[in-house]
């Protein structure tokens, strides 16, 4: 047998494969990662949301509650699940990255819990609100921001019990945001007693629903619930008056915009109620402490709907961490069983990983405005929905 | 309840008959399916949207006539530029011709008018309020639409009939060869033909954007699949045939809304069933004497 040449070199650079680091050495920089949308049309979420992970990890590395620095992986999912992916991967494969929070996109979280999943590296998403994000079994998926069926569940109660509004119509879109709402409602509403007189859909691009209006009419109807967005939301609701179709009318934060009182006219649109995630911010003082720092970090961006759900996701991975330490398998578990006082309040997850806190605000619209419920006249008694 | 549901059917129809019979007018005279004219109910409302920003206080309805006129224009100039070239060539070219030119105005507005991919407000041109006939309220509005589409309609087959422009067009239709034989004006008389047609176009938008109140850069295109569906079932090339036609698919939409368990999403499912029906079983449609010409 040969013996080989530089045989003691080929020994040496074995042995050094075999040296790491040595046990109990300490970490001088964890990484915490952060997905969404920074280019392309939802850029303005995104780049809200990541400037609020950007803050929490300020004031974490500022609050000296961690013998290590916490730096931020910031990466573009442009929107598009094969961005996104690509993202994920070049997050999990940096050893330093602990965790993750991600996605405005449900199409987009899909893609990448898959990557989260097989590297066993937690994700807490923060804007994408299909329910099913939430329902692949994984442990190392979880959200934070209400689904459009907590949303609506919480809507339900409000109009059918509180408000005592017993016999429903529901209008939807085809898509699936209309679906899932639909169903969402019916579900709750049928289970406080509600009766549902009928379903309908109608197609994004609908502009005539004269004929359903007519026929909804004849079913007298103490409400009618619509699963859609503004341009069609906003169309019925002016229609509903010509058709003298004397209704209440409920939808969630699909049709909450300005644009929906100005299409279905101020005077068609009086009355609508309507319910959306969230808080505003001013009226509580965790909220008012984030404006005022986010403001303070001079972002040029605002931190949009969902900058709140970010910042709350963050520094849920930041408690995390400072409880098990920088390491992915007991954040996983960490992060699940956490308890948080977030922004909104208090954040726990449920058994699929859903948050169970859905705090929302209920709207109507009073004289063109959007006006929160509590401080409108309807509530106040002075005014009547139908 | 059914007689309202009637009246529904009755203003869709009308609305769907604007749109109708300026595709029955091209086809019948020039043998042409002018993929564009929706485009011009697009065109309409969006000079109106921006006259109205000019043209202040009372004088929407100058805007709005204005409007029609600068469309009206803007067809005859479309044929001039765009088509007048192509008619010793194949038909499939024009045709052809007519999409691009549909592409370029609907992509003109988007990308012209200021937030050209939103959806647009459009101020209604109608007093509120309604008559009330026995048990049946009928909306001013409905009426107002209802009186425009029929009186146009009317107004155009009196031209047609009546005029010698009217007849020069009439002898074009039957006739290319021959007309130019009779010493007809080929090009007067297909200028004519796209002024009348665009100004066709150019009501069915407005109406349709005061009716709704609301207007998109795509509007042209929706309105143009079912119109020229309704031309289709009602014959292309018969003006009452428009009409017929148009309350044909109008009558099938707002049965399956109004009688039909979850009608509301099939409506559009069910009144194309109708026109591939008629395109299978009778491709002449309802009134329609032309032979079937392969594109």
């Amino acid at each position: 047998m040969r013996r080989l040449r530089f045989g003691w070199l080929v020994v040496a650079l074995l042995a050094l494969g075999l040296v790491r680091t040595a046990p109990g050495a300490p970490v001088q920089v964890v990484k915490l990662a952060f997905l969404g949308p920074l280019t392309g049309p939802n850029a303005p979420q995104g780049l809200g949301a990541r400037n609020a992970f950007d803050l929490a990890l300020r004031q974490a590395n500022a609050s000296g509650r961690f013998p290590y620095r916490i730096e931020g992986v910031v990466l573009d999912d442009a929107s598009d699940p094969a961005t996104g992916r690509a993202a994920a991967l070049r997050a999990v494969s940096d050893p330093a990255v602990v965790a993750a929070t991600g996605h405005w996109n449900s199409p987009v979280a899909f893609a990448t819990i898959e990557v989260f999943h097989e590297n066993r590296t937690p994700i807490v998403i923060w804007g994408a609100i299909h329910p099913d994000i939430t329902r692949r079994g994984y442990a190392e998926v979880t959200r934070v921001a209400p689904t459009a069926e907590q949303e609506t569940a919480v809507g339900a109660r409000w109009v059918v019990r509180e408000m005592r509004l017993r016999r429903w119509a529901v209008v939807h879109d085809t898509t699936t945001y209309g679906n899932f709402t639909r169903d969402a409602f019916v579900g709750t509403a049928r289970g406080l007693g509600a009766e549902i007189l009928s379903t309908d859909g109608i197609n994004v691009g609908d502009r005539d629903f004269g004929a359903l209006l007519t026929r909804l009419r004849g079913l007298n109807p103490d409400g009618v619930f619509f699963g859609g967005v503004v341009t069609e939301g906003a169309l019925f609701k002016a229609q509903m008056a010509r058709a003298r179709l004397e209704a209440a009318f409920f939808s969630i934060s699909g049709i909450f915009d300005d644009r929906f009182i100005e299409v279905a006219t101020p005077q068609a649109a009086e009355g609508t109620l309507a319910i959306k995630p969230g808080v505003p911010l001013e009226r509580i003082a965790t909220g008012r402490r984030f404006i005022e720092d986010y403001r303070a970090a001079g972002y040029r961006e605002p931190y949009g709907a969902y900058g709140p759900y970010a910042y709350d996701a963050t520094n849920i991975l930041l408690e995390a961490l400072r409880q098990v330490g920088p390491d992915r398998a007991r954040l996983v578990d960490a992060i699940r069983n956490i308890r948080y006082r977030g922004l909104l309040g208090e954040v726990t997850f449920d058994r699929e990983g859903q948050t169970r806190l859905v705090a929302v605000t209920r709207y109507v619209v009073q004289d063109g405005k959007w006006t929160v419920w509590e401080d409108s006249e309807y509530a106040k008694g002075k005014r009547k929905v139908r | 309840m059914a007689l309202e549901q009637l009246l529904n059917a009755l203003l869709l129809g009308g609305m769907y008959s604007l749109v109708a019979v300026g595709f029955t007018l091209f086809f019948g005279v020039l043998d042409l399916v002018n993929f564009a004219h929706g485009e011009m109910a697009t065109l309409a409302v969006f000079v109106a949207l921006a006259l109205f920003g000019v043209v202040v206080g009372g004088t929407a309805w100058g805007a709005v006539l204005l409007a029609v006129l600068v469309v009206a224009g803007a067809g005859v100039l479309v044929e001039r530029l765009a088509l007048r070239r192509l008619r010793a060539a194949p038909p499939l070219l024009m045709l052809l011709a007519t999409v691009g030119v549909s592409i370029v105005l609907r992509e003109g507005v988007r990308l012209l008018y200021p937030a050209g991919s939103n959806p647009q407000v459009f101020p209604p041109l109608f007093p509120e309020g309604a008559l009330s006939v026995g048990a049946l309220r009928v909306p001013y509005d409905t009426l107002a639409i209802l009186g425009v589409a029929w009186l146009v309609i009317a107004a155009c087959d009196r031209f047609i009939r009546g005029t010698r422009t009217g007849a020069a067009i009439r002898a074009v239709a039957q006739d290319r060869e021959a007309a130019l034989f009779m010493g007809v004006d080929l090009d007067r008389t297909v200028a004519v033909t796209f002024l009348l047609g665009s100004a066709l176009g150019a009501v069915a938008g407005l109406l349709n954007g005061a009716f709704y109140g609301i207007v998109r850069y795509d509007m042209g295109l929706v309105m143009a699949i079912k119109g020229f569906s309704a031309a289709v079932v009602g014959g292309l090339g018969s003006f009452y045939g428009a009409l017929v036609g148009s309350l044909v698919l109008a009558a099938v939409e707002t049965a399956s809304t109004a009688y039909l368990p979850g009608g509301s999403q099939l409506r559009d499912v069910l009144s194309f069933l109708v026109v591939i029906g008629f395109l299978v079983l009778r491709p002449t449609g309802l009134l329609g004497e032309r032979s079937v010409e392969k594109v």
